[in-house]
Order: structure tokens, then C-alpha cells, then sequence
């Protein structure tokens, strides 16, 4: 029998490779998946987000548990689709054209597939047209910006712009981050929500899903 | 020179933003002067002459090295920004990167180095040049550098991950590329040498990982810039440590004591009169207003530049360590703010004199 607390601790150690044995013998003991996820994965990111907010952790803790995370859910995948469960919502996920700076837009896709949310990461230096198709192809609930240079901070802006003028901006609901950015200038260019960290964007994600 | 050189130029006081973008884009065309030696090497004469500098500080351009190496290595010109090893690359790669040492840089690395040439040839300014680091180059050369290196520092060996090999490898080559830039610098006249190591922070290597006792901040970044040390130092050239990065105490300690700059110059993030003490009394403290903010007139305001600029002042004075004010990075020019961050250079440089 599997004992699923060390899939817990796998994930909260960074341990992928323990996390996708303990994983692989649940699966062959039937276990089901979404047990594992609501009941050991997501919290057990929660945690990590938790150490990571009290200065516990850092960034390469954090990283190495979201590679466990996700070793664990690619193997669960295939058994989520056949059972049709759903994510909490679809995100489209990047960093705005002429910014090729991922580490916080990775932290925070991450914390959201660590959080129940399913991420559709476009990368970096995204245009967006490369957006409004993402968004469109896989029917987002939200759509997350990033950016790290105060030179490419207004192309945020101009995606906003361009998914108004795609008739998008009603039916997504716009997320922005990134060293430069700040809540008044998320507010000054429309989005519906802003956070500083990787952390706060899952608590944001989730209350803009529940608005 | 003379250790006494920089720590007389802290004693009397000198103020210098690292200011050549500003310059470099009040040239009609600043991309056709990244290609011209003479001409790039005359916009950092100005930038000197303007903010009163006896260093002649180069532009901070951190791509250099990447662009140079993978040209060696026969990747495709144009992509340099974006590649990324997929896997470890061979030892074949790392031979052939070694034996490149004669062959021709680029033409914006030839521009950059000319402009070293340029300001040792022609003017009575110290010739500094500027390369990137080995560890923040590495970082550039892989997709997901912060989980190999941290799981480096879970132990895995090389030989049992593909992440670690990846690293290993990688740095290989970027200090190859690294000390070729620095020697050809040498080579056209550099006095001193600035080593900008932006990524070599805790974002990158986890101290929560060091606590428990693995070695990555040694092995991936202390080791390879001991040996670019030990290559300026054979070459009697002055190393300027850069490192803008989040920093904790023991790295910027092991910089100050280990590498022994004549100048560190560090980010907005530390408190310099409180690392005074992790720093020896003949290393020279730059920095470290936070000139990432300066386009913004709402984050920081110009008479938030000047508070902070006198509360520097007089802390550092209270520490009674070497220190040349200065800015935390390259001031780099924002096109809508242009106006804005010349202003805040100026209060920088001349409030409370």
C-alpha cells in the first residue's frame, strides 16, 4: 500500500524522484487521482508557498517542488482525462513581447498548476496575438502577464488594448506581475488584478475565478 | 594601480552613476555606435567628462560574451538572445571554444573592445572594461538554471543528473568565453576590469541550501571567479566586482574577502554602511542608489533620490568605510522618462555638496 504522506513530503523536500515513485505505486494500487492531488499535492504546495512567503524557503526550493509537483501530476494526466475531471480554470500564462525574462512568470505558473489550476505557458517575448490565440484555443479563464524591464512593462498594455479589440476582455480576466510593475499601474491599464508575488498570484487567480 | 588610487578617489568624495546609456542614446544612432569602437569609446569619454569621472566606465552590455561564444561554437548569428543548450554540450564544444582564442570577436564585441582601446589610447581616463560573469553567463546558456543548481545542491552528481551535467558544462564554457572578452580587454588597454555577476543571488542559489552544507555558491561561482581573478591579478589589472543581485551576507563577505575587488559595487537590496563591516577597509564600497526606479517619478521621486543620497552619505561617513557613491546598475535610458532619470542623476551626483 502506498503511503501517500510520503508523496506530501517528496513534494515539500523537492524530491521528484520520490515523488513520481510514490506516485507510479499509487496508480497501480488504483488509488484515485484527484485524492491525490486535492489531498497530498495541493497541499502540500500550499506549504511550500507558505515556507516560501515566511522566507523559509527561496526560489530553487520552490522550483524543485513544483518539478516534483509536476512530474507527479504528468503521470496522473492521462487518468484525470479519461475520469473528465476539470481544473479550477484554464490560465494562459506569459511574458510580454520584448521580454525574454521567465523566472517569476515560471514561479508563478508553478504555484498555479501547484494550486489546482490548469497552465497553458506561452514562454517569453509573447505578441499579443500569440495571447488572444492561446486564449481563444483553450478556452482561458484567465489570462496572466508578465514582465521584468520598465521598457516592455507597457506592452502589458498594449495586450490589454489588443484583447479588447479581439472582443476578449469581457470573457478573460487579466493578471499582471513583475519587478517593475505596481498596483496603480495595473490599475491604470485595466487589468483585474495584480500581485507581488508568486504566492499571491494563486490567491488572486482564485479569487478572480470566484468573481 | 595602486589599491591607494581608489581609495583616495572614495576619500574625496567622487559620485559616479554608471551613465553610458543615457549618452549612448543622445547619439543620432546608437545602434550604428555600438558597432564603432572609436565612437563607442568616445561616448564613454563623454559619459566620464559629464558626471566628472576619472574612470571611464563601458557600457554594460552583458550579451557580449553570450553572442562571442555561441559564434565560436557555429550556432546561427541572431539567436543568441534566445538559445539555450537543449542537453550538456560535448567536451568537443568545450575544446573547440579553448583553441578559439585568436579568432575574430563579432563586431559589436570588436566595437566594445576598440572602446577600451580607444579610451587607453586617447585619453588620460582610466580604461575600465566590463565583462559578464562566468556564473550569470551560465545562466544564460540554459532554459532552468536555478533547478539544476539547486539540485546540485541536493547532491546529485553530474553523472546522475543531466540538469547538474548541463551546469557543469555550461559553466565550462562561459568561462571560457569570459576570460577570452577580459583578455582581449586587457590586451587593448584595460587598467581594471568590472566582472558583473547579477545572477549570483539568492534567487539563483538557495541559502537555505548552503546552510546545510552544499557547495554550489563555492563550486558554481566562487571557483570560476577566483581563476578570472587570478587572471586579472597575472595580468596586474584591478577587478570591479558587480553583483546587483539579492545578496546574503556570506556572499557578499566571501566577494570582499575572496576575490579581493579594488572596487564591489552592489544593488539597491543591501545597506552599505551595514556591510561595511563584512568588507575590508581596502575595498572600495560602490553604489548603490536604486537607479532601476529612477523612471518612475511615482516609486521614486526626485526628492527620494536626494533623501536617500544624503542618508548615504552620512551613513557611510558614520562607518567610516571607502565609499564612491554611485548608481546600483547601468543607468539605463527609458525612453518616456528620459528626462526624469537625468534629472535623478544629477541630484545623485551633486545634492549636499
Amino acid at each position: 500500500m502506498a503511503d501517500l504522506n510520503k508523496l506530501f513530503d517528496a513534494i515539500l523536500k523537492g524530491d521528484n524522484k520520490t515523488a513520481a515513485a510514490v506516485t507510479k505505486e499509487a496508480i497501480a494500487e488504483n488509488a484515485q487521482p484527484m485524492e491525490l492531488i486535492t489531498k497530498y499535492m495541493i497541499p502540500a504546495m500550499s506549504e511550500v508557498g507558505r515556507r516560501f512567503e515566511c522566507e523559509e524557503y527561496y526560489v530553487p526550493e520552490l522550483l524543485l517542488s513544483a518539478r516534483a509537483m509536476k512530474g507527479a501530476l504528468e503521470l496522473l494526466r492521462p487518468l484525470l482525462a479519461a475520469s473528465g475531471a476539470q481544473p479550477l480554470a484554464r490560465v494562459v500564462i506569459g511574458t510580454v513581447k520584448g521580454d525574454l525574462h521567465d523566472i517569476g512568470k515560471n514561479l508563478v505558473s508553478s504555484m498555479l498548476e501547484g494550486g489546482g489550476f490548469e497552465v497553458v505557458d506561452l514562454g517569453t517575448d509573447v505578441t499579443p496575438d500569440k495571447f488572444i490565440q492561446a486564449i481563444q484555443e483553450h478556452k482561458a479563464n484567465i489570462v496572466a502577464l508578465s514582465a521584468l524591464l520598465t521598457v516592455t512593462m507597457p506592452m502589458m498594455k498594449s495586450t490589454i488594448e489588443a484583447l479588447k479589440q479581439a472582443s476578449l476582455r469581457d470573457r478573460v480576466k487579466v493578471m499582471v506581475g513583475g519587478a517593475p510593475v505596481t498596483r496603480e499601474y495595473a490599475n491604470s491599464i485595466g487589468a483585474d488584478g495584480y500581485s507581488e508575488t508568486a504566492t499571491g498570484a494563486v490567491n488572486l487567480a482564485r479569487q478572480l475565478v470566484a468573481s | 594601480m595602486k589599491r591607494d588610487y581608489y581609495l583616495q578617489l572614495a576619500a574625496r568624495g567622487l559620485r559616479i552613476p554608471i551613465g553610458i546609456d543615457l549618452l549612448l542614446h543622445e547619439e543620432p544612432d546608437p545602434q550604428r555606435t555600438l558597432r564603432d569602437g572609436s565612437r563607442l569609446g568616445q561616448v564613454a569619454e563623454h559619459a566620464a567628462r559629464r558626471y566628472a569621472s576619472p574612470l571611464a566606465i563601458p557600457l554594460m552590455d552583458l550579451t557580449l560574451e553570450k553572442e562571442d561564444l555561441l559564434r565560436l561554437l557555429g550556432y546561427p548569428e541572431g539567436e543568441s538572445e534566445t538559445f539555450h543548450f537543449p542537453e550538456a554540450p560535448g567536451l568537443d564544444l568545450l575544446e573547440r571554444a579553448r583553441d578559439s582564442s585568436h579568432a575574430p570577436f563579432s563586431v559589436r564585441g570588436q566595437a566594445h573592445i576598440d572602446s577600451v582601446r580607444y579610451i587607453a589610447g586617447k585619453t588620460e581616463l582610466l580604461p575600465v572594461g566590463m565583462a559578464i560573469g562566468p556564473f550569470s553567463l551560465m545562466t544564460k546558456l540554459m532554459a532552468d538554471p536555478i533547478t539544476a543548481v539547486a539540485t546540485a545542491g541536493m547532491g546529485m552528481t553530474a553523472e546522475e543528473d543531466a540538469g547538474v551535467l548541463l551546469a557543469e558544462r555550461c559553466l565550462a564554457l562561459a568561462e571560457v568565453a569570459v576570460a577570452r572578452s577580459l583578455e582581449a580587454q586587457i590586451k587593448a588597454g584595460a587598467k581594471a576590469l568590472m566582472i558583473c555577476e547579477p545572477a549570483a543571488n539568492i534567487v539563483f542559489l538557495s541559502p537555505r541550501q548552503i546552510d546545510a552544507g552544499a557547495d554550489i555558491f563555492e563550486r558554481f561561482v566562487m571557483q570560476p571567479n577566483l581563476r578570472i581573478r587570478q587572471l586579472l591579478a597575472s595580468a596586474a589589472a584591478d577587478l570591479i566586482f558587480h553583483d546587483c543581485g539579492e545578496l546574503a551576507d556570506f556572499m557578499v563577505a566571501q566577494f570582499a574577502t575572496r576575490l579581493d575587488p579594488a572596487i564591489l559595487s552592489l544593488g539597491s537590496s543591501r545597506k552599505l554602511w551595514e556591510d561595511a563591516v563584512l568588507v575590508p577597509k581596502n575595498v572600495v564600497l560602490f553604489g548603490n542608489l536604486p537607479s532601476k526606479k529612477f523612471y518612475s517619478d511615482e516609486s521614486m521621486p526626485v526628492e527620494q533620490v536626494e533623501a536617500m543620497t544624503l542618508e548615504l552619505v552620512a551613513k557611510m561617513r558614520a562607518a567610516n568605510h571607502p565609499h564612491i557613491l554611485g548608481s546600483e546598475c547601468d543607468v539605463l535610458h527609458v525612453a518616456d522618462a528620459a528626462a526624469s532619470i537625468r534629472k535623478k542623476v544629477e541630484v545623485m551626483i551633486s545634492c549636499g555638496v
